[in-house]
Order: structure tokens, then C-alpha cells, then sequence
């Protein structure tokens, strides 16, 4: 048997959740104003399905509810009752079709029904006024006529839908606050005490099969100062060691500026990376292990100098960005077994970063004698000149003639006279 | 002494000192096919090993290194590449075959030491199937530095790990850590059409694969990507 409390007052919606959780802890919450919960544990704790009514009413009434109580042997019956009969109504198993039966057809519409609106016109123009006139009605018939959402209407209309209860999950608090008995100076200690609440956060994390996006700490320091940053991670993780490797990492690099008295961390949570690794795919780095590393190794070099390129959709020369390397959660289907050019060697290019400014000497409008730091030598043949400019409209405008010259050093060089300054600079080198 | 005899009789147990290298390829992963050096490394090239790619300017030690990530990278692979003086070129990478979406690039910007250090964090980090060390430009009094007891740090890291070091430098730095070291030395530039229109049209390099069981030269053409 389910119970259903519905209320149309909107002072006595915040409170209807509160007044059911007091009979049961498995609560489902049809909309804002109606709850279902099952009574049968209760038949031992209070009675009949009559004294269960009385018991609800008494609450109510002591929160001075406005609503209407509706008891059914299953929650879609229960809770259309509850909908439109007003005060309380007990339905007896097996007699659902009968007190369902005077309700319009409007009321299963109004029902959180996974059918369309549109079938109400086609019932209407069918003459179809009650909830009985469709029960009635053979179900083969209504079958081929309707299909499956015409029969799923009839069965409600019979109260004779039987589902478990959709239980909403209670909202779990990725938050947790440490105030500190002394204020703290030092990384190590603070580093314990992260690693403690991380670790409490990572067990709830995981008791709700989630993963952490990101983690947003808060230091509260001395003098009424605040820090505080957020570390968003490339692939969700659920283990605390990574977590506070990072959090170290990130502390050891941007320290607060000075003792911390409390601290707040934050948890976003999301669903967890699951991939389907296979034995003949080839491994890949562990991505709580690659993060760290990639971080340890930011920390170094620098952030902007650790990543994956990323070439950029235009034809300046050397046009790429760096990115954090990307995280598929499936299989890559277009992963070719070969290369692109299998059995083909490729002539590709080292760049001088920046250009080396060189000094050309020019016979006969062809490069004869390159000078540039490291490069030396009497260009042997050069090809060129091709002239290349893009961006005009932008700070990144380039303009420029490029030759490949090989000198007699034996290397073959890329190099561009700027068609404005009219300099010389050494490119790159075919290698 | 007859015993001696027909041990010495018996081909099973007795081995020439030639074939005595087959004795410890314990070959735990399969080795990586690298197509444009069948000719050189018919097995290709071992994993969890030191390789190195040695040449001077434009003998196209580049283009094999970055050919080995194309490979590495078409297979699924993740691969990184630690520059030392920020001379990748992406776009020629790309062109390459190098799959950009599965690679790793550590600039370094001329300090030895940062480079060493991430080779370090990422060879122990696993999972990685090619990570490129490049070492190309560097100056000999840079290289010298950098302790020998790296390289055996280096390969007791990838040993016994799919992973393989690729060392790319102008001459050998692991030295008795690598166990192939292709030495590359430019023939001649191949161009097309008449001067002054002239157009670049490949590399012929002179390969020469040491440690190796059979050492012989071979040629290779490196072709434009045009």
C-alpha cells in the first residue's frame, strides 16, 4: 500500500517532504506538492490502513497542512486520487478501477505521463469522457489503434500500474571546512590536514560513484586575508593522493601569504572517466599519474611550456597553441593501424626560436652567403624566392620571402628576408 | 671425456658465442614496427630500450625520430617529445604523420638540466610508448655534464616497460645504455627543375645501424611533404 499527501497551498509544499519523512525515509516527490511513500512498514508500527490515515491527519493537522491523503495499492493510483478527490480517500486493494473511475480524462494527462497531449483530442473525438470509458475498452483494440502509449493510458485509468517508488537521492555536501586550533606556517602540517579532509571528501566521492572535476580551495589567513584557487583536473579523479599531490604542487609554487587559520576545500562532482581498456590496444599513461607528472614538470618548465600542440586554422607560419593533452573516454575508432605515409621517410624542419637575425649577402636577387649565429657558410643552391603574408588586419600580420639554401656547411636552411624591414633571419633547418 | 664429447656433440645444449644474444631476448612486448627502417631494423626497434639517433645537421636524424612518433602515435600510442632548445616544428611534425592530439611537448629552452628532469618524471610516470629526448644544438660542455649514472637511471626505467627512449642527438650520449644507435650522415639534396627555379625535393641519407647484428649501410630518401 502507498500513501499519497498532496497539497495545492504553496505554504504547505516546503513542509510535505518534512511531514512524510516522518512515516518513511523512502520518500518519492511526484512534483512540488505531492509525495508518495509506501505504508506497508507501518501496518506494524501503527495499525490499520485507517489508523495510518488518522496518524498522518494528526500530523498535518498539527503543522495546520491543507491537503488531501489518498491510500492505493500502487503510488500512480495513489497519487491520482490524491490529486483530485479532495480529503482523504482509502482504496481498498483490487478496487482502484472503481474509485478512479469518475475522474475526467484530463486528470491522467495532468498524471506525469511519458505520453503526448495530443491523444487527449483523439480520445475526446472518440467520445471517451472518464476514466472508465477508457478502462473499459478492450486492449487489443486500444493496442492497434494507439499503440503502446494508448495502452499505458488504459491501464492507469485502471489503476493497475505497479512500479517501485523513484526515491530521490539525498544531496550529498562536497564541502568541508577545518578551522586550525593555531595558525599554521608551514607546508607539511598544512599538507596533513589536506590530506585528512581530502580524504573524507574522496570516501563520499566514491559512496555516490562519483569523481572530482575540480577542487576549490580557501584559505583563511591571518589579518582577515583570504586565498584561494580552484584546480580543474583533465580527466576526473577519485583518489586523494593524486588530489593532494597537486595541491602540493600548486602550494608549493603559489604559497598564501600568510598563516592560515582555516581552510575551506570544495569538491565538483561529476561522473567518474570509466574507460573499457582492451589487451591489444597499446597502454597509455594513468591519468591521475600523467596529471601529476604534467604538473611536476609545469612547475619546472613552466605552464605555458608542457602541453600537447595544437595547430591553429591559419597559414602564419609556426601558428600553434599549447593545449592539455585530450582525454578520450572511448576507444578511438579512426586510430589507423599504420602510419599516414607507411614506409615513407618525411624531410621535416627544426625551427630557430626566435629567428636567428642573419646577414645575406644577395647576387643577382638570390642569397649568396648566409651569417647568422651558428650558421655560416656560401649557399651552395637555394631555391626561392616564394613570398607569404596572411593577417593583415591583425597584430599578427606577416610579410615575408622565403628561400631553402644549401651552403657548403652541408646544411640545408630555411630563410626569410621580412618584406618590410627588409632583414634577413634564419628559419629553421631541414634535419 | 666421452661425456665432454657428446655434450659438445649435442647442438641443444651447446651454443656459438654469436647466438648467445637470443639467450637473454626475453621479449615481453612486441617490438615497434618502424616501416621506413625495415631495411635497418627488420625486427624494429626493441621496447624498453635506449635508442639513439645520431647525425650533424640535415642528415635527417629529425625526420627519423619523428617518423618512429608517427608510427608510435598512428598505433594508438602516447608519445612525448622533451626539446631541449624548442626546435619542434608542429606543423612539419604533423606532416609527418606525428598525431599532435597524442603527443607531449616539454620545452625547455636551453636548460639541460629541466630536460633531463622531465625525461626523468616521464619515463617513471609509464605508460608512454615513445619519449623522444632531443638533444640536437646542444652545446658538447652542456652535454658533457649531465652525469653518466643517468643514462643507466634512464635505462633501468624503461626496461621490462613498453616504453622506448629515443635519443636524438649529434653524437651517441648513452653510450653503453642504448641498444641501437643509428648513425645518419647526409649524401646529397635531391631537387627538381632548372636554376634558378629550383625546387626541394628530398634527402638521401647514409644509415648506418650499430649494435646491431648485422652492420651494414643503407640508404635512405627523405621526401618532402609537398
Amino acid at each position: 500500500m502507498y500513501a499519497c499527501i498532496h497539497s495545492a497551498a504553496p505554504l504547505s509544499r516546503q513542509s510535505l517532504l518534512e511531514l512524510a519523512r516522518e512515516f518513511s525515509p523512502e520518500v518519492e516527490q511526484a512534483d512540488a506538492g505531492t509525495v508518495v511513500f509506501s505504508i506497508a512498514p507501518l501496518r506494524k508500527l501503527i495499525g490499520s490502513p485507517y489508523q495510518i490515515a488518522s496518524e498522518i491527519c494528526r500530523f498535518g493537522h498539527e503543522r495546520k497542512m491543507q491537503a488531501s491523503l489518498a491510500f492505493a495499492s500502487n503510488p500512480d493510483a495513489a497519487i491520482l486520487l490524491a490529486r483530485n478527490c479532495i480529503g482523504v480517500t482509502l482504496v481498498t486493494p483490487g478496487e482502484e478501477r472503481l474509485k478512479l473511475a469518475p475522474l475526467p480524462l484530463t486528470a491522467l494527462f495532468t498524471h506525469d505521463v511519458p505520453v503526448d497531449v495530443a491523444l487527449l483530442e483523439v480520445l475526446h473525438r472518440w467520445g471517451l469522457k472518464t476514466c472508465e470509458d477508457l478502462a473499459a475498452l478492450p486492449e487489443r483494440g486500444v493496442a492497434e489503434r494507439l499503440g503502446q502509449a494508448g495502452v499505458y493510458l488504459r491501464t492507469l485509468a485502471r489503476g493497475a500500474i505497479h512500479r517501485p517508488l523513484r526515491v530521490a537521492a539525498s544531496v550529498t555536501n562536497y564541502e568541508e571546512r577545518l578551522e586550525l586550533e593555531h595558525p599554521l606556517q608551514l607546508l607539511e602540517p598544512l599538507l596533513f590536514l589536506l590530506g585528512r579532509v581530502l580524504s573524507e571528501l574522496c570516501g563520499r566521492l566514491r559512496s555516490q560513484s562519483r569523481a572530482a572535476r575540480l577542487v576549490a580551495a580557501r584559505f583563511e589567513l591571518e589579518e582577515r586575508k583570504e586565498y584561494s584557487f580552484e584546480l580543474e583536473f583533465a580527466v576526473p579523479l577519485e583518489e586523494s593522493r593524486a588530489m593532494l599531490k597537486l595541491l602540493q604542487l600548486h602550494l608549493e609554487r603559489h604559497p598564501p601569504e600568510g598563516p592560515i587559520l582555516a581552510f575551506t576545500l570544495r569538491m565538483q562532482a561529476v561522473e567518474p572517466r570509466r574507460v573499457q581498456s582492451g589487451i591489444f590496444l597499446p597502454p597509455t599513461p594513468p591519468a591521475d599519474k600523467l596529471q601529476v607528472t604534467l604538473e611536476r614538470i609545469a612547475g619546472m618548465v613552466g605552464k605555458e611550456n608542457a602541453g600537447t600542440p595544437r595547430l591553429l586554422n591559419t597559414h602564419r607560419p609556426d601558428a600553434f597553441e599549447m593545449t592539455a593533452l585530450p582525454v578520450t573516454d572511448t576507444v578511438q575508432s579512426d586510430m589507423q593501424p599504420q602510419a599516414a605515409y607507411p614506409g615513407i621517410l618525411r624531410l621535416v624542419m627544426r625551427l630557430f626560436r626566435p629567428a636567428l637575425h642573419a646577414r645575406v649577402h644577395v647576387v643577382e636577387y638570390a642569397p649568396k652567403d648566409v651569417l647568422a649565429s651558428g650558421v655560416r657558410g656560401n649557399v651552395v643552391r637555394s631555391a626561392g624566392p616564394w613570398k607569404t603574408s596572411g593577417e593583415w588586419w591583425a597584430a599578427t600580420a606577416w610579410s615575408r620571402e622565403e628561400w631553402d639554401v644549401a651552403l657548403d656547411d652541408g646544411a640545408l636552411y630555411r630563410i626569410y628576408q621580412e618584406s618590410k624591414s627588409r632583414e634577413w633571419y634564419v628559419y629553421g633547418v631541414y634535419d | 671425456m666421452a661425456n665432454t664429447g657428446g655434450a659438445l656433440r649435442s647442438a641443444e645444449r651447446w651454443k656459438r658465442a654469436s647466438e648467445l644474444h637470443s639467450l637473454h631476448e626475453e621479449q615481453k612486448f612486441n617490438p615497434l614496427e618502424v616501416s621506413g627502417l625495415n631495411t635497418l631494423a627488420s625486427n624494429g626497434l626493441p621496447r624498453g630500450t635506449i635508442a639513439e639517433v645520431n647525425g650533424r645537421r640535415s642528415s635527417g636524424r629529425t625526420s627519423v625520430c619523428l617518423h618512429i612518433l608517427a608510427e608510435a602515435t598512428a598505433r594508438g600510442e602516447v608519445c612525448a617529445v622533451i626539446d631541449l632548445y624548442d626546435s619542434f616544428h608542429p606543423v612539419s611534425a604533423a606532416a609527418a604523420g606525428v598525431r599532435l592530439d597524442r603527443l607531449i611537448w616539454v620545452r625547455c629552452h636551453g636548460n639541460a638540466e629541466h630536460a633531463i628532469r622531465s625525461a626523468d618524471l616521464l619515463l617513471h610516470a609509464g605508460g608512454f610508448g615513445v619519449v623522444l629526448l632531443d638533444l640536437c644544438e646542444a652545446n658538447p660542455r652542456v652535454l658533457n655534464r649531465i652525469p653518466l649514472s643517468y643514462w643507466y637511471r634512464f635505462r633501468r626505467a624503461v626496461e621490462h616497460t613498453p616504453a622506448i627512449l629515443l635519443l636524438c642527438a649529434e653524437i651517441s650520449q648513452a653510450r653503453s645504455c642504448s641498444s641501437h644507435q643509428l648513425q645518419l650522415k647526409h649524401n646529397v639534396f635531391h631537387w627538381s627543375g632548372k636554376s634558378p627555379f629550383l625546387l626541394l625535393r628530398g634527402l638521401q641519407v647514409q644509415a648506418l645501424l650499430h649494435k646491431a647484428r648485422l652492420i651494414c649501410p643503407e640508404s635512405l630518401f627523405i621526401r618532402t611533404a609537398a
